[in-house]
């Protein structure tokens, strides 16, 4: 392996630290016109009319658009979202008016002449309080919604979008005859993905019907397939280009913009209309992630065996429902984290609410999910006095066990749990969990946690890769995945260079992705990017030497099963002094009478996820993903027992990685999850007002980890036990180091403070909350 | 007294450049290099609001968030952004350290490092967080550019 | 995005700022007087301020002083805290000025601009709040006129509109050797708000005082709590429990902190000043 397995930096490095990578806002062509959202400052209200006649007689303005104008509704499962506010707002910042101005300044001048006229509705500024009798309906007709990917199953008259259940075994019965029962309620508040580049999308539609959308994207393929639909357009009609993205985290993965922007430039006859969002507007007006209100009920044996768990778990979708129904099954799956638990009773209820609408956020519901079993399985350590770590070894699940959705679960499809446990052990110089003092009011204390995630993706997804090679032997390298940090590309192209036995440096691959040009990718996300993308690549590296084989078979006069490669060369494997070189080969081959055969090297690659279906609706049982990657995360607090104010000292992840592809850009990940899931945990909040006001709408009241506040130590290592279906074994882990990091730190805290804290973001004056109420 | 009126002429040094620019009064320093009559994109609006220092450039040798200026405000000053720089250092450094992963801060980040590198060419850590915790970075763990900008301070 | 439309006056005297200022009342106009600029970009740009014409006070050079001249230390109102801070002429002040904000917008943010900010803060003003011979310089129809500090400002400027601060200035015999202690605390993050950033000094007269923002809507300074925090008969904890006590005004209850929490941080961020202005000196 000369390629896979080695640090190869960034294929688009170099161009990262000299300015020259550029990102949608940096494309900008001139003569573009500037398209503003104005956002609601009401977060429910019955809208009388949106008065734009003032913002239309502004010298510069080209078009006013509002909800009047714009009929169908927009949702990836459930069809419940009008691109802009119509009837009702159901959000403080859902747009109301699209402005379409010469340049940005006076589509500023004239978003503050929109105004709105509406009767104030009672405002859902919680679960609680969607869930309540006579609750106030965020969505009148909730049950009128199409479905637009099924299954979704939202409740007549209520403000649940959708549920999802999970059963196996004889939960009530299980916890009966428990000797111990932990019951933990948790609350977690809706978050900002806060990618650095806030979201923005052009667009254009040329005389010849084509459209041209540029958009920072994880799902240029999805935004191909939605604008087709909604403006009954053929896509092929519509062309959308995904440059470098500057942070996702899911938050770019949904459709929304892409919309609006189309929506903007057909109101001035076509023309070129660029639509990007403030800080502010990306805060409040696009989708964050989620909240969560969740009740876990765990039974074990006196040894500490699992037998039981009842979970509901209640999440805060905001207005509209997005990807919620597909969360909530994702949740409903992983619901008892890797542990073997045989009765079971999972309810996961997607709750709308009059907060920001929800998208996917990195984990997809899995790092939310995580906090509130591994809060549970501390509480349970701690009453049984059981080692934390123990107790997760002994009911780690294993090769042989059924997942909660009765997906069997194997070596390879699993990932070894203990083993990572045994490996972390050493790492973090584990202590056992006992907080002990170092100073007069401070102890330190080490807290743990584990996770296990899976992809969750729909059964149909499908990759592609397209290899064509240049006359020097060198190749291209099309693929449809975003690059967006994760460093796709460059796995791919270590990945190619691999199969092809050539040098990464020979690879080369595009920063941004068109539809109109790269194989269909369902989606940068999930972290299945490697697995997809290498999959395909890998059938497109086997093409090509196919094709090179046969091509150098004539001409060497042999057998294509003669022939090897390497070195850029084919060669007859018994005597490799007879060759061609790759050069010789790739635009077909010239006989030195100057006739030729051959063409061009072509390699098509593709791949479909297999063997997945759907939750059953009735009983929650299926397969949720190709493969699950596990792991076990730790972190060791100092805590100060009077100002309730702490230090992270050290944080840790031990994953079963499989087989890692790029180390360097694997702890990066790796790393850089765990410092935004101890940003997530310890201070990164959505706050809203009495009246759903949206108050964390710029990095001064959303704050996140700056550096100084990182732990002083990270500690990363991998296991590697390969999945056998993906390339070289690799398994997932763009996300994985968010998981549980949070929850190793909540149990830190706890075990410090000797209390249990079940909600974030864990500042101090939260700590100290919940020490004058024990009080 | 300098007046300016709608779209004024001003001059300034960009890159070691002198040169011609026109403006109108309410535009940021910001807005004014991304322009296309300067067409210098290296630095990017993440907040616009003087928080994420996305894009921060150097003013007269200084750190400067150029969000927060109005571009008339820069007349006559000596700017250098992200594409002003030469292998500096601290560029190589960054590669090396793998210090970023989706590039959208780097162009600032660098220049509050190069900033800094030119105030206090070895700065111990405390000295190097103090300076670059003007800036934030959403991908990474701030341990690699910690490291790279430490590196670059010993070259 | 700055909405404008914007007029962008430099005059390079004071007079001619005063004047201009002046006009553009007249003329039915909206002017602001900007240093740093700083504010009046972020809150323009999310409308919740408007004007129609900005009156930049770089160029002025009475504004831009720093000045060491006999007993008087002076500051310009237009030097970036950045600046005074590298000068570090009263340690103090450097200690307070450097927890504003964060590093680069230090070179941005200027002693005038957090002075007369519309936040409730203005951390730079505490210091001077402190000793007994502060001084303002401001620019007013009667000329460039110098007064005691407490004269213009208590935590709340009385100042004209069309005047402005041209500099401040303290006597170096009394704050030389003067002991300190500026704690800025926050929700969590070093760079943020503060939820209360307290200045104490033991003052050359042995009184302990200290200066408070971010516990109310302004700066402020209390005679009964600078009485509190130096009876010396009490324990460093009874007393900075009395303060909390003796505050003329409510604490804060906003998105950074609960009032409660405020008052529970600045009690035991006194009691740790107290303690450590009378360790061994």
């Amino acid at each position: 392996m000369t390629s896979v397995g080695v640090n190869v930096p960034r294929k688009e490095a170099p161009n990262k630290v000299t300015g020259r990578a550029r990102y949608t806002r940096d494309l900008c062509q001139p003569g573009t016109l500037y398209g503003l959202l104005v956002p609601a400052h009401v977060a429910h209200a019955r809208i009388r009319a949106v008065e734009t006649s003032a913002a239309k007689g502004l010298d510069g303005v080209k078009a006013v658009i509002t909800g009047d104008d714009v009929s169908f509704l927009t949702g990836d499962v459930i069809e419940d979202h009008p691109p802009l506010a119509r009837g009702k707002v159901r959000y403080w910042g859902e747009p109301i008016a699209l402005v379409v101005a010469r340049d940005a300044a006076t589509a500023q001048r004239a978003a503050n002449l929109v105004r709105l006229h509406c009767d104030p509705l009672p405002v859902v500024n919680s679960v609680a309080e969607a869930l309540s009798e006579h609750a106030p309906l965020v969505h009148d007709e909730v049950g009128s919604y199409t479905i637009a990917t099924p299954p979704a199953a939202p409740r007549r008259h209520s403000n649940i979008a959708d549920e999802a259940n999970v059963t196996k075994g004889d939960c009530d019965q299980a916890l009966r005859e428990s000797d111990v029962v932990v019951t933990v309620h948790v609350s977690l508040p809706q978050i900002d993905h806060a990618a650095m580049e806030p979201r923005v999308a052009t667009a254009e539609i040329l005389a010849d019907g084509r459209v041209l959308v540029v958009s920072s994207s994880q799902a240029p393929f999805e935004v191909q397939k939605l604008l087709a639909q909604y403006f009954h357009l053929h896509p092929g009609q519509i062309e959308v280009t995904a440059p470098l993205v500057g942070g996702a985290f899911g938050g770019k993965a949904t459709v929304q913009l892409e919309i609006l922007a189309y929506l903007a430039s057909r109101a001035v006859g076509g023309h070129v209309v660029t639509l990007a969002n403030s800080r502010e507007v990306d805060m409040a007006t696009s989708p964050v992630g989620m909240g969560l209100e969740a009740d876990v009920v765990l039974g074990a044996a006196s040894d500490g065996r699992l037998k039981a768990a009842r979970l509901t778990f209640y999440l805060d979708i905001g207005a509209y429902a997005d990807s919620a129904p597909r969360i909530a099954r994702a949740i409903a799956a992983q619901c008892t984290g890797p542990y073997r638990v045989d009765h079971l009773h999972a309810d996961v209820y997607a709750v709308y609410t009059n907060h920001t609408y929800t998208t996917a956020f990195r984990g997809f519901g899995h790092m939310p999910m995580t906090f509130a079993i591994e809060r549970a399985m501390d509480e349970l350590a701690r009453k049984l006095g059981q080692d934390p770590l123990d107790l997760r070894q002994l009911n780690a699940l294993a090769p042989g066990d059924l997942s909660p959705t009765k997906a069997r679960l194997t070596s390879s499809n699993l990932g070894n749990l203990p083993e990572t446990i045994q490996r972390l052990k050493p790492l973090i110089g584990w202590t056992g969990g006992a907080p002990y003092a170092v100073a007069p009011h401070r102890v330190r204390v080490q807290g743990v946690a584990a996770f296990w995630k899976t992809s969750s993706s729909p059964p149909n997804a499908t990759s592609g890769a397209i290899v064509t090679m240049n006359a020097d032997g060198s190749v291209n390298l099309s693929i449809g995945a975003v690059e967006f940090g994760a460093g796709t590309k460059t796995a791919a192209a270590q990945i190619l260079a691999e199969a092809l036995r050539i040098p990464v440096s020979r690879v080369f691959i595009r920063d941004e992705v068109s539809t109109a040009t790269a194989p269909e990718h369902w989606k940068t996300v999930a972290s299945l990017s490697t697995y997809m993308v290498g999959r395909a690549v890998l059938d497109a590296a086997q093409d090509v030497v196919r094709q090179l084989k046969s091509l150098a078979a004539v001409v060497l006069r042999c057998a294509p099963e003669d022939l090897d490669y390497g070195n850029e060369t084919v060669f007859v494997r018994d005597d490799p002094t007879i060759q061609l070189k790759y050069a010789d080969l790739a635009l077909g081959y010239q006989y030195p009478e100057g006739d030729s055969i051959g063409g061009q090297i072509i390699g098509r690659g593709r791949f479909m996820i297999r063997h997945l279906n759907l939750l059953d609706q009735e009983t929650g049982h299926g397969r949720p993903g190709p493969a699950w990657t596990v792991g076990v995360q730790a972190v060791e607090v100092e805590y100060d027992t009077e100002t309730h104010q702490y230090q992270i000292l050290k944080a840790a992840t031990v994953l079963d990685a499989g087989r890692v592809i790029n180390p360097a850009m694997a702890h990066g990940q790796v790393r850089g999850g765990m410092a935004m899931g101890l940003g997530i945990a310890s201070r990164e909040q959505i706050r809203y007002g009495p009246q759903g006001e949206f108050l964390s709408n710029q990095f001064r009241t959303y704050k996140v980890l700056r550096m100084g506040e990182q732990p002083d130590t990270y500690l990363v290592e991998f296991v590697t036990n390969p999945q056998v279906d993906a390339p070289f074994g690799a398994r997932p882990l763009g996300e994985h180091g968010v998981l549980a990091i949070g929850a190793a730190l909540a149990n830190a805290l706890s075990r410090a403070s000797g209390l249990a804290l079940n909600a974030l973001p864990l500042t101090p004056e939260f700590i100290w909350q919940q020490r004058r109420t024990m009080a | 007294m300098n007046i300016f009126r709608g779209p004024s002429t001003l001059v300034l040094t960009i890159n070691g450049e002198r040169r011609k620019v026109v403006v109108e009064p309410h535009e940021t320093l910001l807005d004014l290099l991304r322009s296309p009559q300067v067409g210098l994109t290296g630095a990017k609006p993440g907040c616009e609001n003087g928080d994420c220092g996305a894009c921060t450039i150097l003013l007269n040798q200084k750190p400067a968030k150029s969000c927060m200026m109005f571009a008339v405000d820069a007349e006559g000053q000596d700017l250098v952004t992200v594409e002003g720089l030469v292998d500096a250092p601290v560029q190589r450094a960054f590669l090396d350290h793998f210090a970023f992963q989706c590039g959208y801060c780097t162009s600032g980040f660098l220049m509050a490092a190069q900033a800094l590198l030119l105030t206090i060419p070895h700065p111990d850590p405390h000295q190097i967080t103090e300076w670059l915790r003007s800036n934030i970075c959403r991908c990474t763990s701030y341990e690699e550019i910690l490291q790279a900008v430490r590196e670059a301070s010993e070259r | 995005m700055i909405p404008g439309p914007l007029e962008y006056y430099r005059p390079t005297r004071w007079d001619e700022a005063r004047q201009v200022f002046q006009q553009l009342i007249q003329a039915g106009r909206t002017p602001r007087y900007a240093l740093g600029g700083t504010e009046l970009i972020t809150m323009a740009r999310t409308s919740q301020l408007s004007f129609s014409d900005v009156i930049d006070l770089k160029r002025i050079p009475e504004v831009m002083t720093q000045d060491q001249d006999g007993d008087w230390i002076t500051w310009g109102a237009g030097l970036p805290l950045g600046r005074i801070a590298a000068l570090d002429r009263w340690p103090v002040l450097t200690a307070t000025v450097d927890r504003v904000a964060d590093h680069t917008s230090r070179e941005h943010i200027t002693l005038g601009g957090n002075g007369f900010s519309l936040l409730p803060y203005k951390e730079a003003m505490l210091p001077f709040m402190l000793v007994d011979h502060a001084e303002a310089t401001l620019a007013t129809g009667a000329g460039l006129v110098t007064g005691r500090l407490p004269d213009y400002f208590d935590g709340t400027w009385r100042v004209a509109s069309e005047d402005f601060l041209v500099s401040l200035r303290v006597r170096e015999s009394e704050v030389r050797n003067m002991r300190f202690r500026s704690f800025k605390l926050t929700r969590l993050d070093w760079i943020d708000y503060p939820l209360v950033t307290i200045v104490a000094v033991r003052h050359p007269t042995g009184e302990i005082r200290a200066a408070f923002a971010g516990w109310g809507s302004a700066p402020l300074v209390s005679a009964e709590v600078n009485r509190v925090l130096s009876d010396t008969s009490r324990s460093p904890g009874a007393r900075a429990a009395a303060a909390i006590g003796a505050m003329p005004v409510k604490p804060l209850d906003d998105v950074h902190g609960s009032a409660a929490y405020r008052a529970f941080v600045t009690e035991y961020t006194l009691a740790r000043m107290i303690g450590e202005l009378e360790a061994s000196s």
